[in-house]
């Protein structure tokens, strides 16, 4: 043969380095996160920690010999977007397993698509329950609502002992299932709830809500918030003069919050799944690797996105690539070292694991708890 | 009765913001009759262009110039560029291409800036003020005293020179003022600069007091905006402001002392709605 056309020549090689190995040596699995829109920070987070997961697993040859390749996709949280996306990954892709790297709607809305298909899924930190309810073979590596909301009661009353607890909870599924949970156990352990405020997301005015709880003369003030308003309430609780301890959820759990609160970051606690200070060398390996890539500190998003890819393969390592034997073996894991907490079980889809109290100390996240009182952190699910 | 006071001056600070901001799509509407979407994507662009400009110089009043500068040029370029190309076309046409800039604008601050926040922490010289139980912190203070300066400097434009004339004169009657040997295009353009520098200034305000930069921060303004205009007559300058400050305070009060099930931004809209009922002119306009 005799190659006259350059491009022809061109054309030829590219074929012949891409096409045989993406034939039969690699296994997909497919991902999607909010890369753009409101939620955009967190998709980058996902996708960088999920990525992280994937050279890793390739460093270390692959699962059983196979290079794993990453199907990425934007679901711009926006449900229809999601569902084409979904239907892609199982029309199109042909991966063995899809990990949700997004919030509550695109993974509730694309579950029963992908349960369906019979695909296993692994949902990184959506916490809505109806996401686990779709099909036998969906994990959610985050806490349920309630979980996070009793754990959050846990350490204010017991571990931080507050007397008197102000609420400002957030108005979505999110806030108002950690609320509830959070004063119905506050309740139990014996505090006083001197007021419930709900405020809608996207609020920036909060000094209606706090001069109210400024004479309630409140130990500890609990919000269910994400990191723009969780930092707008510290902010305008300092300014007021409010000295009350402040307790925020997995919401807060991102270096925006430190960023945007400033010194009025200072002292707050919050309820998460990643331990900063886990001694292990998987965690402290991680948080190292994220800020290499990124310039900036992990946070429970991109740790839970890292873990939610890791289950899944492990899924895939033990069980094989047929659907079935993989979510057997989820459903039969027991002990995993997670970064975001060792499991000790799946029930029903749902996770069991330690509730991390992390306080903020000198500009920096620090352990100042971990939760693993049973009746706290066992799932809500018959 | 502290309580109540203090609410007070939240709601004033908060009704403050809104004045600065509906101004300038009063005035607008005032001398164009154009519904200026796009005004919320100008006060973004204040919000960026003080945070550069306070990042690199760290000068609060280079921040408030940069911001207002930005805002100016900005709107006189949509004022040359969009509006006045489509004046002669129907009212829906200039509505359209201004929420078509308003969207393009938030995209544009996304991919250049990136979607997520940015802090705007200024550190003010401003002392946190008590007086017998009441507190106006340092950051209240400063959209107070900036707020007022402005209005106060607006008001004199308006009522003590020439071109502030003109601009009363285009707004009340265009042919009128055009017969009398004024120059709309000159007014209108005018007109554009002052009410962008506005609301420049009043988004790198919001950016500060907030402590937050976004792409998306100008989208609640925006359709908050029109129903305060509405609310205090369109075109109406006093009115506007009334409305403003009614707005913030009623957000404040009914949050603050009640406990009530609607959501804060449905009080400018409820009261919108009822002035087009019992007063369509709005709280001070005249026709």
């Amino acid at each position: 043969m005799t190659w006259r056309n350059p491009l022809l020549i061109v054309v030829s090689l590219l074929a012949s380095t891409v096409t045989p190995a993406a034939a039969q040596d690699t296994l997909k699995i497919g991902f999607f996160a909010p890369l753009s829109g409101f939620a955009a920070a967190d998709g980058a987070s996902a996708k960088h920690s999920a990525e992280i997961a994937v050279e890793e697993l390739n460093a270390a040859g692959g699962i059983k010999g196979k290079r794993v390749e990453l199907v990425t996709y934007d679901d711009r949280h926006d449900s229809k977007e999601a569902v084409s996306v979904a239907n892609k990954l199982v029309e199109k892709d042909g991966v063995v397993g899809v990990v949700s790297g997004s919030y509550s709607m695109p993974s509730r809305v694309t579950a029963p698509i992908f349960a369906k298909a019979g695909l296993p899924m692994t949902v990184a930190y959506a916490v809505h329950p109806d996401v686990t309810k779709a099909g036998p073979c969906i994990f959610r590596n985050g806490f349920l609502g309630q979980v996070e909301g009793w754990a959050g009661a846990e350490s204010a009353v017991k571990g931080q002992g507050a007397k008197r607890i102000a609420v400002l909870t957030i108005k979505n599924d999110f806030g108002a299932t950690t609320g509830a949970a959070f004063i119905e156990r506050a309740k139990k352990l014996g505090a006083d709830i001197t007021s419930e405020q709900v405020y809608p997301l996207g609020e920036k005015e909060f000094s209606p809500y706090l001069t109210k709880i400024k004479e309630q003369n409140v130990d500890l003030i609990y919000h269910t918030s994400y990191y723009n308003e969780g930092s707008l309430i510290s902010r305008k609780a300092r300014e007021l003069g409010i000295t009350a301890k402040l307790e925020g959820t997995e919401g807060i759990d991102s270096p925006k919050f430190l960023e945007l609160a400033g010194p009025a970051a200072e002292g707050v606690t919050f309820t998460t799944n990643l331990n900063r200070d886990d001694s292990r060398p998987e965690v402290q390996s991680f948080l190292k690797k994220y800020k290499a890539k990124t310039g900036t500190e992990a946070d429970m998003v991109g740790a839970s996105a890292y873990d939610a890819v890791r289950i899944l393969a492990k899924g895939i390592e033990l069980g094989g690539s047929d659907a079935r034997a993989i979510c057997a073996t989820l459903a039969g894991l027991t002990n995993y070292p997670g970064i975001t907490g060792r499991i000790v079980k799946f029930v029903k889809g749902e996770v069991t694991k330690p509730v991390q109290i992390q306080v903020i100390k000198d500009g920096k996240v620090r352990s100042l708890a971990t939760i693993d009182n049973p009746e706290v952190i066992t799932p809500p699910v018959q | 009765v502290t309580t109540f006071l203090q609410q007070l001056i939240n709601g004033i600070t908060v009704g403050s913001l809104y004045a600065l901001m509906a101004l300038g799509l009063t005035m607008v509407y005032g001398v164009m009759r154009v519904l200026h979407i796009a005004h919320a994507g100008v006060f973004t662009l204040g919000a960026y262009a003080g945070l550069w400009a306070f990042r690199s110089s760290g000068s609060f009043w280079a921040a408030l110039v940069a911001a207002m500068g930005a805002a100016t040029l900005f709107g006189l370029a949509m004022e040359r560029w969009v509006y006045w190309p489509l004046l002669r076309k129907p009212p829906i046409t200039t509505l359209i291409a201004s929420i078509g800039v308003f969207i393009a604008l938030e995209e544009i601050y996304r991919i250049a800036a990136g979607p997520e926040p940015y802090g705007f922490d200024v550190r003010l010289a401003l002392p946190d003020l008590r007086v017998s139980g009441l507190l106006v912190t340092g950051p209240q203070l400063l959209v107070i005293l900036i707020t007022g300066a402005l209005l106060l400097g607006l008001w004199l434009l308006l009522t003590h020179t020439r071109i502030g004339l003109a601009m009363r004169a285009v707004s009340q009657d265009g042919e009128i003022a055009m017969a009398c040997g004024m120059s709309p295009r000159r007014v209108i353009a005018f007109t554009f600069a002052v009410g962008s520098a506005l609301a420049g200034a009043a988004g790198m305000l919001v950016g500060i007091f907030y402590n937050s930069v976004s792409p998306t921060m100008g989208s609640v303004t925006a359709y908050k905006g029109l129903a305060i205009i509405v609310l205090g007559g369109l075109g109406s300058i006093p009115g506007t402001v009334l409305g403003a400050l009614c707005v913030g305070l009623v957000e404040t009060l009914v949050i603050g002392l009640v406990d009530f099930p609607l959501p804060r931004d449905a009080w400018a809209f409820l009261a919108m709605i009822g002035v087009f009922l019992a007063r369509p002119q709005g709280l001070l306009g005249v026709r």
